[in-house]
Protein backbone atom coordinates (compact mmCIF):
# COMPACT_ATOMS: atom_id res chain seq x y z
CA UNK A 1 0.00 0.00 0.00
CA UNK A 2 1.17 3.47 -0.83
CA UNK A 3 1.44 5.85 2.09
CA UNK A 4 2.86 8.78 0.14
CA UNK A 5 -0.25 10.86 0.74
CA UNK A 6 -0.09 10.30 4.49
CA UNK A 7 3.64 11.00 4.53
CA UNK A 8 3.05 14.21 2.67
CA UNK A 9 0.30 15.22 5.07
CA UNK A 10 2.52 14.38 8.00
CA UNK A 11 5.31 16.62 6.67
CA UNK A 12 2.88 19.45 6.19
CA UNK A 13 1.42 18.81 9.64
CA UNK A 14 4.82 19.36 11.25
CA UNK A 15 5.21 22.54 9.20
CA UNK A 16 1.80 23.71 10.52
CA UNK A 17 0.49 23.87 6.95
CA UNK A 18 -2.35 21.35 7.17
CA UNK A 19 -6.03 22.25 7.27
CA UNK A 20 -8.36 21.03 9.99
CA UNK A 21 -9.77 18.48 7.58
CA UNK A 22 -6.34 17.08 6.78
CA UNK A 23 -5.53 16.91 10.48
CA UNK A 24 -8.69 14.87 11.00
CA UNK A 25 -7.52 12.46 8.30
CA UNK A 26 -4.18 12.06 10.06
CA UNK A 27 -5.86 11.52 13.43
CA UNK A 28 -8.15 8.88 11.95
CA UNK A 29 -5.23 7.19 10.20
CA UNK A 30 -3.17 6.95 13.38
CA UNK A 31 -6.11 5.54 15.33
CA UNK A 32 -5.40 2.21 13.68
CA UNK A 33 -3.69 -0.48 15.69
CA UNK A 34 0.04 -0.14 15.78
CA UNK A 35 0.67 -3.41 13.93
CA UNK A 36 -1.41 -2.26 11.01
CA UNK A 37 0.61 0.90 10.52
CA UNK A 38 3.62 0.81 8.20
CA UNK A 39 6.97 0.60 9.94
CA UNK A 40 8.10 4.13 9.18
CA UNK A 41 4.91 5.76 10.42
CA UNK A 42 4.38 3.67 13.52
CA UNK A 43 6.51 5.93 15.70
CA UNK A 44 4.16 8.89 15.19
CA UNK A 45 1.13 7.14 16.58
CA UNK A 46 1.54 8.34 20.21
CA UNK A 47 1.83 11.95 19.02
CA UNK A 48 -1.72 11.79 17.72
CA UNK A 49 -3.04 9.54 20.46
CA UNK A 50 -1.90 12.09 23.04
CA UNK A 51 -4.32 14.62 21.53
CA UNK A 52 -7.31 12.37 22.27
CA UNK A 53 -8.06 13.67 25.72
CA UNK A 54 -11.08 12.59 27.67
CA UNK A 55 -10.53 14.57 30.84
CA UNK A 56 -13.97 15.56 32.03
CA UNK A 57 -15.91 16.98 34.93
CA UNK A 58 -18.67 14.95 36.52
CA UNK A 59 -22.39 15.60 36.83
CA UNK A 60 -21.93 16.94 40.36
CA UNK A 61 -20.20 19.91 38.77
CA UNK A 62 -23.33 20.66 36.70
CA UNK A 63 -25.56 20.36 39.74
CA UNK A 64 -23.35 22.71 41.74
CA UNK A 65 -23.18 25.28 38.98
CA UNK A 66 -26.91 25.21 38.35
CA UNK A 67 -27.52 25.72 42.03
CA UNK A 68 -25.16 28.68 42.05
CA UNK A 69 -26.77 30.28 39.02
CA UNK A 70 -30.27 29.39 37.90
CA UNK A 71 -31.55 29.13 41.47
CA UNK A 72 -31.35 32.88 41.69
CA UNK A 73 -32.98 33.38 38.35
CA UNK A 74 -36.34 34.48 39.74
CA UNK A 75 -34.79 37.12 41.93
CA UNK A 76 -32.22 38.46 39.60
CA UNK A 77 -32.39 37.29 36.04
CA UNK A 78 -35.20 39.24 34.46
CA UNK A 79 -34.39 40.35 30.98
CA UNK A 80 -35.22 43.99 30.59
CA UNK A 81 -35.46 45.55 27.17
CA UNK A 82 -33.90 48.90 26.40
CA UNK A 83 -37.26 50.70 26.21
CA UNK A 84 -38.35 49.19 29.50
CA UNK A 85 -35.13 50.25 31.12
CA UNK A 86 -35.48 53.80 29.84
CA UNK A 87 -39.18 54.16 30.68
CA UNK A 88 -38.74 56.00 34.03
CA UNK A 89 -36.30 58.36 32.37
CA UNK A 90 -38.74 58.98 29.54
CA UNK A 91 -41.50 59.70 32.05
CA UNK A 92 -39.33 62.22 33.83
CA UNK A 93 -38.43 63.79 30.51
CA UNK A 94 -42.12 64.02 29.56
CA UNK A 95 -42.98 65.77 32.85
CA UNK A 96 -40.15 68.22 32.35
CA UNK A 97 -41.29 68.86 28.80
CA UNK A 98 -44.86 69.54 29.93
CA UNK A 99 -43.71 71.91 32.66
CA UNK A 100 -41.43 73.71 30.29
CA UNK A 101 -44.06 74.18 27.60
CA UNK A 102 -46.61 75.28 30.20
CA UNK A 103 -44.28 77.87 31.65
CA UNK A 104 -43.36 79.19 28.21
CA UNK A 105 -47.02 79.41 27.30
CA UNK A 106 -47.81 81.28 30.52
CA UNK A 107 -44.86 83.60 30.08
CA UNK A 108 -46.01 84.30 26.55
CA UNK A 109 -49.52 85.25 27.65
CA UNK A 110 -48.23 87.54 30.42
CA UNK A 111 -46.05 89.24 27.89
CA UNK A 112 -49.07 89.71 25.59
CA UNK A 113 -50.98 91.37 28.41
CA UNK A 114 -48.17 93.77 29.02
CA UNK A 115 -48.06 94.71 25.38
CA UNK A 116 -51.81 95.35 25.44
CA UNK A 117 -51.44 97.54 28.53
CA UNK A 118 -48.79 99.57 26.80
CA UNK A 119 -51.07 100.19 23.86
CA UNK A 120 -53.85 101.41 26.18
CA UNK A 121 -51.62 104.27 27.26
CA UNK A 122 -52.79 106.08 24.19
CA UNK A 123 -56.43 105.67 25.12
CA UNK A 124 -58.29 108.40 27.00
CA UNK A 125 -58.28 108.00 30.70
CA UNK A 126 -61.57 108.66 32.40
CA UNK A 127 -61.94 109.67 35.98
CA UNK A 128 -65.11 109.62 37.86
CA UNK A 129 -66.41 112.94 39.12
CA UNK A 130 -68.50 111.31 41.73
CA UNK A 131 -66.65 110.29 44.85
CA UNK A 132 -69.32 108.52 46.78
CA UNK A 133 -71.51 105.70 45.52
CA UNK A 134 -74.43 107.29 47.35
CA UNK A 135 -74.07 110.49 45.32
CA UNK A 136 -74.11 108.48 42.18
CA UNK A 137 -77.30 106.86 43.30
CA UNK A 138 -78.89 110.27 43.85
CA UNK A 139 -77.77 111.44 40.47
CA UNK A 140 -79.39 108.40 38.92
CA UNK A 141 -82.70 109.76 40.15
CA UNK A 142 -82.32 113.16 38.48
CA UNK A 143 -83.04 113.64 34.81
CA UNK A 144 -79.95 115.73 34.39
CA UNK A 145 -77.96 112.54 34.48
CA UNK A 146 -75.72 112.35 31.57
CA UNK A 147 -72.72 110.25 31.02
CA UNK A 148 -70.65 113.36 30.55
CA UNK A 149 -71.50 114.59 34.01
CA UNK A 150 -70.36 111.40 35.57
CA UNK A 151 -67.16 111.03 33.62
CA UNK A 152 -65.05 113.67 32.14
CA UNK A 153 -61.78 113.35 30.33
CA UNK A 154 -58.83 114.48 32.42
CA UNK A 155 -56.26 114.23 29.71
CA UNK A 156 -53.87 111.74 28.20
CA UNK A 157 -51.70 109.46 30.16
CA UNK A 158 -48.01 110.01 29.84
CA UNK B 1 -29.35 36.70 17.29
CA UNK B 2 -30.23 33.48 19.05
CA UNK B 3 -30.85 33.61 22.73
CA UNK B 4 -28.12 32.10 24.88
CA UNK B 5 -29.01 29.83 27.76
CA UNK B 6 -26.60 28.94 30.51
CA UNK B 7 -27.77 25.35 30.69
CA UNK B 8 -27.51 24.55 27.00
CA UNK B 9 -24.79 26.89 25.72
CA UNK B 10 -22.39 27.54 28.59
CA UNK B 11 -22.46 24.50 30.84
CA UNK B 12 -21.66 21.97 28.05
CA UNK B 13 -18.35 23.79 27.51
CA UNK B 14 -17.15 22.54 30.88
CA UNK B 15 -14.96 19.69 29.61
CA UNK B 16 -13.30 21.75 26.92
CA UNK B 17 -12.59 24.47 29.47
CA UNK B 18 -11.43 21.89 31.99
CA UNK B 19 -8.91 20.42 29.55
CA UNK B 20 -7.54 23.86 28.73
CA UNK B 21 -7.30 24.84 32.41
CA UNK B 22 -5.66 21.51 33.15
CA UNK B 23 -3.12 22.07 30.40
CA UNK B 24 -2.23 25.45 31.94
CA UNK B 25 -2.41 24.76 35.67
CA UNK B 26 -1.33 21.09 35.39
CA UNK B 27 -3.48 20.33 38.42
CA UNK B 28 -6.95 18.82 38.34
CA UNK B 29 -8.32 20.50 41.47
CA UNK B 30 -7.07 23.91 40.33
CA UNK B 31 -8.47 23.31 36.86
CA UNK B 32 -11.90 22.46 38.23
CA UNK B 33 -11.90 25.60 40.38
CA UNK B 34 -10.91 27.65 37.35
CA UNK B 35 -13.78 26.25 35.29
CA UNK B 36 -16.27 26.99 38.07
CA UNK B 37 -14.94 30.52 38.46
CA UNK B 38 -15.10 31.00 34.69
CA UNK B 39 -18.73 29.92 34.52
CA UNK B 40 -19.79 32.11 37.42
CA UNK B 41 -18.04 35.05 35.82
CA UNK B 42 -19.79 34.39 32.54
CA UNK B 43 -23.10 34.02 34.39
CA UNK B 44 -22.65 37.34 36.15
CA UNK B 45 -22.13 39.02 32.81
CA UNK B 46 -25.32 37.59 31.32
CA UNK B 47 -26.61 41.08 30.52
CA UNK B 48 -23.86 41.28 27.87
CA UNK B 49 -24.42 37.88 26.28
CA UNK B 50 -26.38 39.35 23.41
CA UNK B 51 -23.44 41.49 22.37
CA UNK B 52 -20.94 38.61 22.42
CA UNK B 53 -20.06 37.20 19.04
CA UNK B 54 -19.09 33.73 20.26
CA UNK B 55 -19.94 32.66 23.78
CA UNK B 56 -17.50 29.76 23.43
CA UNK B 57 -14.55 31.99 22.55
CA UNK B 58 -15.60 34.33 25.35
CA UNK B 59 -15.57 31.48 27.88
CA UNK B 60 -12.22 30.16 26.67
CA UNK B 61 -10.64 33.60 26.96
CA UNK B 62 -11.88 34.06 30.53
CA UNK B 63 -10.86 30.52 31.45
CA UNK B 64 -7.34 30.99 30.14
CA UNK B 65 -6.90 34.29 31.97
CA UNK B 66 -8.12 32.82 35.25
CA UNK B 67 -5.88 29.78 34.83
CA UNK B 68 -2.88 32.03 34.15
CA UNK B 69 -3.75 34.14 37.23
CA UNK B 70 -3.87 31.04 39.35
CA UNK B 71 -0.57 29.86 37.98
CA UNK B 72 1.01 33.20 38.78
CA UNK B 73 -0.43 33.27 42.30
CA UNK B 74 0.56 29.72 43.15
CA UNK B 75 3.90 30.11 41.38
CA UNK B 76 3.84 26.39 40.83
CA UNK B 77 5.10 26.31 37.31
CA UNK B 78 7.64 23.61 38.05
CA UNK B 79 5.88 21.80 40.83
CA UNK B 80 3.13 19.61 39.58
CA UNK B 81 4.04 17.69 36.47
CA UNK B 82 3.38 14.50 38.38
CA UNK B 83 0.11 15.60 39.93
CA UNK B 84 -1.85 14.78 36.88
CA UNK B 85 -1.04 11.12 37.04
CA UNK B 86 -2.12 8.55 34.54
CA UNK B 87 -5.66 9.70 34.17
CA UNK B 88 -6.40 9.31 30.50
CA UNK B 89 -6.44 5.70 29.44
CA UNK B 90 -5.65 4.90 25.84
CA UNK B 91 -8.58 3.02 24.42
CA UNK B 92 -6.62 1.53 21.57
CA UNK B 93 -7.26 -2.14 21.09
CA UNK B 94 -4.29 -4.33 21.70
CA UNK B 95 -4.47 -8.02 22.33
CA UNK B 96 -1.48 -8.02 24.58
CA UNK B 97 -1.68 -6.20 27.95
CA UNK B 98 2.04 -5.54 27.88
CA UNK B 99 1.71 -3.93 24.49
CA UNK B 100 -1.21 -1.87 25.80
CA UNK B 101 0.81 -0.67 28.77
CA UNK B 102 3.67 0.33 26.49
CA UNK B 103 1.32 2.31 24.27
CA UNK B 104 -0.11 4.08 27.28
CA UNK B 105 3.36 4.84 28.49
CA UNK B 106 4.29 6.40 25.15
CA UNK B 107 1.18 8.56 25.07
CA UNK B 108 1.89 9.68 28.60
CA UNK B 109 5.43 10.64 27.63
CA UNK B 110 4.11 12.79 24.80
CA UNK B 111 1.71 14.50 27.24
CA UNK B 112 4.57 15.23 29.61
CA UNK B 113 6.47 16.79 26.72
CA UNK B 114 3.44 18.93 25.88
CA UNK B 115 3.24 20.06 29.51
CA UNK B 116 6.82 21.27 29.31
CA UNK B 117 6.17 23.57 26.36
CA UNK B 118 5.92 27.33 26.94
CA UNK B 119 2.33 28.24 27.88
CA UNK B 120 1.49 29.95 24.59
CA UNK B 121 2.62 27.02 22.49
CA UNK B 122 0.83 24.63 24.81
CA UNK B 123 -2.44 26.56 24.67
CA UNK B 124 -2.25 26.97 20.88
CA UNK B 125 -1.61 23.26 20.49
CA UNK B 126 -4.42 22.40 22.88
CA UNK B 127 -6.96 24.52 21.00
CA UNK B 128 -5.83 23.27 17.59
CA UNK B 129 -4.82 19.64 18.00
CA UNK B 130 -7.15 18.65 20.81
CA UNK B 131 -10.18 20.88 20.32
CA UNK B 132 -9.84 21.24 16.53
CA UNK B 133 -10.32 25.00 16.29
CA UNK B 134 -9.53 27.11 13.22
CA UNK B 135 -6.49 29.42 13.38
CA UNK B 136 -8.72 32.46 13.17
CA UNK B 137 -10.66 31.54 16.28
CA UNK B 138 -7.52 30.71 18.25
CA UNK B 139 -6.05 34.04 17.20
CA UNK B 140 -9.06 35.94 18.50
CA UNK B 141 -9.12 34.00 21.78
CA UNK B 142 -5.42 34.59 22.44
CA UNK B 143 -5.42 38.08 21.00
CA UNK B 144 -2.70 37.27 18.46
CA UNK B 145 -2.45 37.27 14.69
CA UNK B 146 -3.15 34.06 12.79
CA UNK B 147 0.49 34.03 11.76
CA UNK B 148 1.61 34.07 15.39
CA UNK B 149 -0.73 31.19 16.18
CA UNK B 150 0.73 29.21 13.29
CA UNK B 151 4.27 29.88 14.46
CA UNK B 152 3.41 28.72 17.98
CA UNK B 153 1.84 25.54 16.66
CA UNK B 154 4.74 24.94 14.31
CA UNK B 155 7.23 25.24 17.18
CA UNK B 156 5.14 23.07 19.48
CA UNK B 157 4.79 20.27 16.92
CA UNK B 158 8.47 20.41 16.02
CA UNK B 159 9.57 20.28 19.65
CA UNK B 160 7.27 17.42 20.52
CA UNK B 161 8.35 15.43 17.49
CA UNK B 162 12.06 15.96 18.05
CA UNK B 163 12.00 15.35 21.78
CA UNK B 164 9.81 12.30 21.49
CA UNK B 165 11.85 10.68 18.72
CA UNK B 166 15.03 11.45 20.66
CA UNK B 167 13.62 9.66 23.71
CA UNK B 168 12.54 6.72 21.55
CA UNK B 169 15.96 6.44 20.02
CA UNK B 170 18.17 6.91 23.05
CA UNK B 171 15.83 6.08 25.89
CA UNK B 172 14.89 8.53 28.66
Amino acid sequence: MDYKYIEQLLDRYFEAETTLKEEQILTAFFEQDEEELPEGLRQYRPLFAAMQQDDALGDDFDARLLQLTEENIQVKARTISMTERLRPLMRAAAVVAILLSLSTALNQSFKDERVWADESDYALKYETTVDEPAMAYDLLGSDTLKLDSLYKPTGYLE
Amino acid sequence: MKEISFRTDVLPLKNELFRLALRITLNRADAEDVVQETMLKVWNRRQQWEQIESIEAFCITICRNLALDRLKKADNQNASLDDEGYDAPDHSYSANPEEQAMQRDKVERVRMLINQLPEKQRTCMQLRDVEGKPYKEIASILNMTEQQVKINIFRARQTIKEEYLKQEKYGL
